[in-house]
C-alpha cells in the first residue's frame, strides 16, 4: 500500500457530498524509478550546506591566524575531507547536467520584445559558461598560489 | 490457434458504504494481444464483475476519462497495450486524489484549481462576433499550441511530488493552463494571471521535478509551462516596479 | 424521503459543445439569469472533443453563403429544410468568429487569417480547423469561457432520467447524482437538450461510450417525435478492430482511396462522385467502399477484417506532421500503421445521427419550454446524409439560437406546482430506487447490448433491405421485452455505474426501435438511407421527414413536409 499523500491533496474547496478514501503518494516516490534522480537532485542541498560549513571554517582559520591555517590546511589533506570534496564535485555536475538539460524549455517563447535562442543554443551556452568559469577560477587560483 | 494469453489484474476496490479502506480484488482473464488495458478494464466491467466502477468514454486517448495507476505509474489507460505488462497488472486509482469508488477520484479539487487561474481570453475590450476573427501569424499561434493540448486527464496530478505534499498547489495543467493563455497574442489578461502565480501554492512551490512532463500522454510539457511562468511572474513583477502601472504592455 | 428539488430559470442538459454554447448564449444575454447545466460526464469529457476535421463556413473570396446552403442542400439530398440551411449558413461565420475570440486555436494563413481545408461535398475550401483535433479544441475553448460566468452552475456526473412535464409545458428535469446514488429535481422554466446522438447502438462506431441517446429518448418518452431516425451516417474512414476515426481532413489534405490492387477505385469506377472522387459525400464513398468489398476488391489479409487502404504516403512527412498529427498518432496508436510510410487500413463506420428530436428552427419542440440542439436534435439541417464538418457548426448556430430562444421562453413562463412535480419525481427516484435493488434479472446488459448492436448493425447497415430491417424491428421489440429481465449485480448507491449502463441500455433501445420504425417504411434510397429493393429516389412518394412517435402499444411513424425553396430537388451527381 502506498504512503499516505496529504490528506488535503486534491480535495475541493466544498467537501465532497460522499466519503472518500484518502489520498496516497505516488508509490515510486521518493526512492524508486525516475523519483530516485529527482530525490538525489534534491538531497544534494546537504552536501551544499556541508561544503558551507567548511568553508566557514577555512575562512575562520584564515582570520585567526597562520597556525590555525596550517592546520585546517593539514585538516582538508584527510582522505575523508578529499573523498567528501569528490562527492560534492559529482553532485555538482549531476545537477548541472540535469538541470542545463531542464533549462532551455523553461525560457518562454518572448521576453519582452526578445526571443530567446532554440533550445540546444542555450544548452551550448550553458556549458560554456561553466566551462569558461572553472577556467578562468582555475587560473587565478593557480596564479594566486605562485 | 495456441490458447489466448491469460493476465491477472489486482484492481483497487472501494465502495464507501461498507469499506473503511480500499482493498484489491484480483481478476484473472483471457486478454486480446491487440486489447489496450482499458479493454480489459471493460471486459472485466462487462463480462466478469458488474460492481466494478471506473470512468471512461472516447477510447482514442482525447477525452481524458480514462486515467488510472498502472503498476505505480500514472497512465492514460486507452492509450496502453495491455501487451506491454507481465502476467499481473496493478490497478489502482490515480495517485494524489481522494477516492470516490473503486477506481473512480474525485475532480472537483481539480476544476478549483482550473478555476483559478482565468482560463479564458480576457480583453480589456469585448469583441463582437461582427468584428470577425482577429488575426494571429502562424508563429504566434506556435507559441501557446502546445499547451493548449492538455486534455484535462490529470496524470500530471497524480506523478507530482508537490501536490502529494502541498494542498494548495495549483498543479502543473492548471498553471499550464494560465501559461496557455498568458503566451497567446489574443490575450490581454497576463498581468492579472501572473499576480495570481506570485501568490502561495502557485508556479515558485514547483520545485521542477519534471514528472509531470514525464507521465503527459499528449506531450503538453507542463513543466516546461510552469517554469516559464516562473519566468513571466518575475519579469512581470519588475516590470511593475520600474514603470508604474497601466504603462505595462 | 422528500425528494430535493434545485431551482433554475434555465436547464440545459449536456455540457458538450451544443449545451455549452447554449448556456454563454444565455448567460451573455442576460447575467441575472440562472442557468443550471446538468450532464452525466465533466464538460470536457462530451464526445464533441473527439470530432476532429473541422468546422464549417464561409470565410473566403471565392465563397459565398448561397454556395455553403447548396452544397448542404444537395448534400441532405434535398431532405434538408432550406430556411434552416440559409440561417445556418449565414450564422456560421459569426459563430465561428466568436469561438476565435474565445481563445479557440485555429490553424492560420501565412497573413494572420483562419485557414480554412477543403472537404467532402464542399465546392471550396471553407472547413475552419485547428489541425485536426478541431472538436477537442473547440470544446475546450468553450468551457473554459464558459467557466467565467458565474450564473452557469454545473452538475457534473447527473444523470437524467426523466423530463417533467406538466399538461404539454416542460417544468425541469428528474436527475440521477451519479456520485451519490440519489434523484434530484432540477426545475427550470425552459429545458434545452444538448446529449449529443446515440452511436452506441452499433457495434462499430467512432462514437464514445457516452453516447447512448439519452436525451432522445427522454424527449421520445415525454410525447416528442424523433425525426428522420432512419439516416444514419456511415463516416468511410473508421479504423478496422475500434471502430476509431480518421478524419475526412485526411482526403481533405489530398489522400486517396485504394483498394486491394492499389487502385484509386472513386476515380477507376462510376460511384457519382465524379471529379470531386475522395471528396465526395461520406454516404457516397462509405457506399463505394462497400461495393468495393463486394466486389472481391478489398484487402482480406491482416487481423482487420475486409477493409479498404487510405493513403497518405504521398503527402509528405511535413505536411502529415502540421496538418494531420492525430490521424498519425491514432494510426500509429490502434492499428500499428505509420501513415507516413504505409497506407491506413479502413472501413466505414457509423459515425452520426442526423435524425433526433424533431425541432423547429428555434430548437422548439412540440413541448412548450423544451429545446433542442446538437446532435440529438433534428433540426433539418442535415436531411438525409449531413456534409462534414457542418455539425460542429451546427452545435454553434443552434445551441446558441435555442438558448436564446429558451431565454425568451422562460422570461413569460410561470413555474410549475411545486407538489405535483416533486410527487411526480419521488416516482420517479422510486423506478430507479427499484431498478438498483433489482435481484431478480437474468439477462447480462453486455448480452444485451450485444444483441442490439447487433440487429442494428444487420438491419440497419449502409445497406439495407425489408428483410433485414424488418428483422430488426422485431428483434428490437424483443431485446425491449428481454430487457425487463435485465440483471443487476451492483446495488450500491456510490458511483454505481452499472445502473447507469443500464439506464443508457434502456435509452437506446427506444431509440433503436424508432430508428428501425423509421427504416423500415422509407421505401426509397436517399442519402445515407440505401435500400438494395428501393435502389432509387422517390421524390414523389417519400420527399418528407419521417415522425416516430412513443406509444405504448407500439411506435407510431407519420411524415412531415420538407421545408423546400430556391432550390429544386434535382439528381444528386457530383
Amino acid at each position: 500500500m502506498a504512503r499516505p499523500a496529504h490528506p488535503q491533496a486534491m480535495q475541493p474547496v466544498k467537501p465532497g457530498r460522499t466519503r472518500t478514501a484518502p489520498p496516497t503518494m505516488p508509490p515510486q516516490f521518493p526512492m524508486t524509478g525516475r523519483y530516485r534522480a529527482y530525490t538525489l537532485f534534491d538531497a544534494t542541498g546537504f552536501l551544499y550546506l556541508f561544503v558551507g560549513f567548511v568553508a566557514l571554517r577555512v575562512v575562520w582559520a584564515l582570520g585567526t591566524g597562520s597556525a590555525a591555517w596550517a592546520n585546517i590546511q593539514q585538516q582538508l589533506a584527510n582522505p575523508l575531507y578529499i573523498g567528501f570534496h569528490v562527492i560534492t564535485l559529482a553532485a555538482v555536475c549531476f545537477v548541472a547536467v540535469r538541470f542545463f538539460g531542464l533549462f532551455p524549455k523553461a525560457q518562454p517563447p518572448r521576453i519582452g520584445p526578445l526571443k530567446p535562442p532554440p533550445g540546444p543554443v542555450i544548452v551550448g551556452m550553458l556549458y560554456a559558461a561553466w566551462i569558461g568559469i572553472t577556467v578562468l577560477m582555475s587560473a587565478a587560483l593557480m596564479g594566486g598560489i605562485s | 490457434m495456441s490458447d489466448p494469453p491469460k493476465k491477472t489484474f489486482v484492481i483497487t476496490r472501494f465502495d464507501p458504504d461498507v469499506d473503511e479502506v480500499p482493498k484489491t480484488q484480483s481478476y484473472e482473464i483471457a486478454v486480446d494481444p491487440d486489447w489496450k488495458v482499458l479493454d480489459a478494464v471493460n471486459y472485466i466491467k462487462d463480462e466478469v464483475d458488474g460492481t466494478l466502477s471506473h470512468r471512461w468514454s472516447c477510447r482514442m486517448a482525447v477525452c481524458g476519462s480514462c486515467g488510472m495507476m498502472v503498476n505505480g505509474e500514472p497512465r492514460l489507460t486507452c492509450k496502453d497495450s495491455v501487451s506491454q505488462y507481465g502476467d499481473t497488472v496493478e490497478i489502482t486509482p490515480l495517485s494524489n486524489f481522494p477516492v470516490i469508488r473503486d477506481l473512480v477520484v474525485e475532480m472537483d479539487g481539480f476544476m478549483d484549481k482550473f478555476k483559478k487561474v482565468k482560463p479564458w481570453i480576457i480583453r480589456a475590450k469585448e469583441l463582437a462576433a461582427e468584428d470577425g476573427p482577429v488575426r494571429q501569424s502562424p508563429e504566434e499561434l506556435e507559441e501557446f499550441k502546445q499547451f493548449s493540448m492538455c486534455i484535462n486527464c490529470m496524470l500530471c496530478y497524480s506523478a507530482c511530488p508537490v501536490v502529494s505534499n502541498e494542498p494548495e498547489f495549483l498543479g502543473p495543467a492548471a498553471i499550464a493552463l494560465g501559461h496557455r493563455y498568458n503566451v497567446d497574442s489574443r490575450d490581454e489578461g497576463a498581468s492579472e494571471r501572473n499576480a495570481i502565480f506570485r501568490g502561495e501554492g502557485t508556479v515558485f512551490s514547483c520545485s521542477f521535478a519534471n514528472e509531470c512532463s514525464e507521465v503527459c500522454p499528449k506531450n503538453v510539457d507542463p513543466a516546461a509551462a510552469v517554469n516559464q511562468a516562473k519566468f513571466n511572474a518575475v519579469i512581470d513583477w519588475a516590470t511593475g516596479l520600474v514603470l508604474p502601472s497601466g504603462e505595462k504592455e | 424521503m422528500e425528494i430535493e428539488v434545485l431551482r433554475h430559470d434555465i436547464v440545459i442538459v449536456g455540457g458538450g459543445g451544443a449545451g455549452l454554447r447554449a448556456a454563454i448564449a444565455v448567460a451573455e444575454a442576460d447575467p441575472s439569469v440562472s442557468i443550471g447545466m446538468v450532464s452525466k460526464v465533466y464538460p470536457m469529457r462530451s464526445h464533441t472533443v473527439s470530432a476532429e476535421g473541422g468546422a464549417a463556413a464561409v470565410a473566403r473570396d471565392d465563397d459565398d453563403f448561397e454556395m455553403h446552403g447548396y452544397d448542404t442542400v444537395k448534400g441532405s439530398d434535398f431532405l434538408g429544410d432550406q430556411d434552416v440551411i440559409q440561417y445556418f449558413v449565414q450564422e456560421a461565420p459569426k459563430e465561428l468568429a466568436l469561438l476565435e475570440h474565445w481563445g479557440c486555436p485555429w490553424s492560420r494563413n501565412e497573413d494572420g487569417t483562419v485557414a480554412t481545408r477543403a472537404f467532402g461535398g464542399m465546392s471550396t475550401k471553407r472547413t475552419w480547423f485547428a489541425t485536426d483535433k478541431v472538436g477537442f479544441h473547440m470544446l475546450h475553448a468553450l468551457f473554459q469561457h464558459s467557466m467565467r460566468f458565474d450564473q452557469i452552475v454545473r452538475y457534473d456526473e447527473q444523470f437524467v432520467t426523466k423530463l417533467l412535464v406538466d399538461g404539454n409545458t416542460i417544468r425541469g428535469v428528474a436527475a440521477l447524482d451519479i456520485r451519490e446514488g440519489v434523484m434530484r429535481l432540477v426545475l427550470g422554466r425552459a429545458v434545452v437538450l444538448a446529449t449529443g446522438g446515440g452511436g452506441k447502438a452499433f457495434p462499430f462506431t467512432t462514437n464514445g461510450n457516452i453516447k447512448t441517446g439519452d436525451g432522445m429518448a427522454l424527449a421520445y418518452r415525454a410525447g416528442v417525435a424523433l425525426k428522420d431516425m432512419e439516416f444514419v451516417q456511415y463516416h468511410p474512414t473508421g479504423l478496422p478492430g475500434t471502430g476509431i476515426l480518421i478524419t475526412e481532413a485526411a482526403r481533405g489534405e489530398g489522400g486517396y482511396l485504394r483498394n486491394a490492387d492499389g487502385e484509386r477505385f472513386l476515380v477507376e469506377r462510376d460511384y457519382g462522385v465524379g471529379t470531386k472522387a475522395e471528396l465526395g459525400p461520406r454516404d457516397m464513398i462509405s457506399r463505394a467502399i462497400i461495393q468495393e468489398i463486394e466486389a472481391g476488391r478489398a484487402v482480406t489479409q491482416g487481423d482487420w477484417g475486409e477493409h479498404v487502404y487510405l493513403d497518405l504516403t504521398h503527402l509528405g512527412e511535413e505536411k502529415i506532421q502540421s496538418r494531420i498529427p492525430m490521424v498519425r498518432e491514432l494510426s500509429k496508436l490502434y492499428v500499428g500503421v505509420d501513415p507516413v510510410h504505409d497506407p491506413i487500413p479502413i472501413r466505414p463506420v457509423v459515425h452520426y445521427m442526423m435524425g433526433g428530436i424533431d425541432t423547429d428552427i428555434e430548437g422548439g419542440t412540440s413541448i412548450d419550454g423544451l429545446y433542442a440542439a446538437g446532435e440529438c436534435a433534428s433540426v433539418s439541417l442535415n436531411g438525409a446524409n449531413r456534409l462534414g464538418s457542418n455539425s460542429l457548426t451546427e452545435c454553434l448556430v443552434f445551441g446558441a439560437r435555442s438558448g436564446r430562444k429558451a431565454l425568451e421562453f422562460a422570461r413569460g413562463a410561470s413555474e410549475g406546482d411545486e407538489s405535483s412535480l416533486r410527487s411526480e419525481g419521488a416516482n420517479e427516484a422510486g423506478r430507479v430506487d427499484a431498478l438498483r435493488a433489482k435481484t431478480s434479472g437474468t439477462e447480462k446488459i453486455s448480452g444485451l447490448r450485444r444483441a442490439l448492436n447487433d440487429t442494428m448493425e444487420s438491419g440497419c447497415g449502409v445497406y439495407r433491405e425489408e428483410v433485414q430491417i424488418q428483422a430488426s424491428v422485431d428483434t428490437v421489440q424483443e431485446i425491449k421485452r428481454r430487457f425487463e429481465d435485465v440483471e443487476i449485480q451492483d446495488h450500491s448507491k456510490v458511483f454505481n455505474t452499472e445502473l447507469i449502463s443500464v439506464l443508457e441500455l434502456s435509452n437506446m433501445i427506444d431509440i433503436s426501435e424508432a430508428l428501425t420504425s423509421c427504416a423500415v417504411v422509407r421505401k426509397e434510397s436517399r442519402g445515407a438511407h440505401t435500400r438494395r429493393d428501393f435502389p432509387n429516389r422517390d421524390d414523389q412518394n417519400f420527399l418528407h421527414h419521417s415522425l416516430c412517435h412513443f406509444d405504448s402499444t407500439g411506435p407510431k411513424v407519420s411524415t412531415k413536409p420538407v421545408t423546400l425553396g430556391k432550390w429544386e430537388p434535382e439528381e444528386r451527381k457530383y
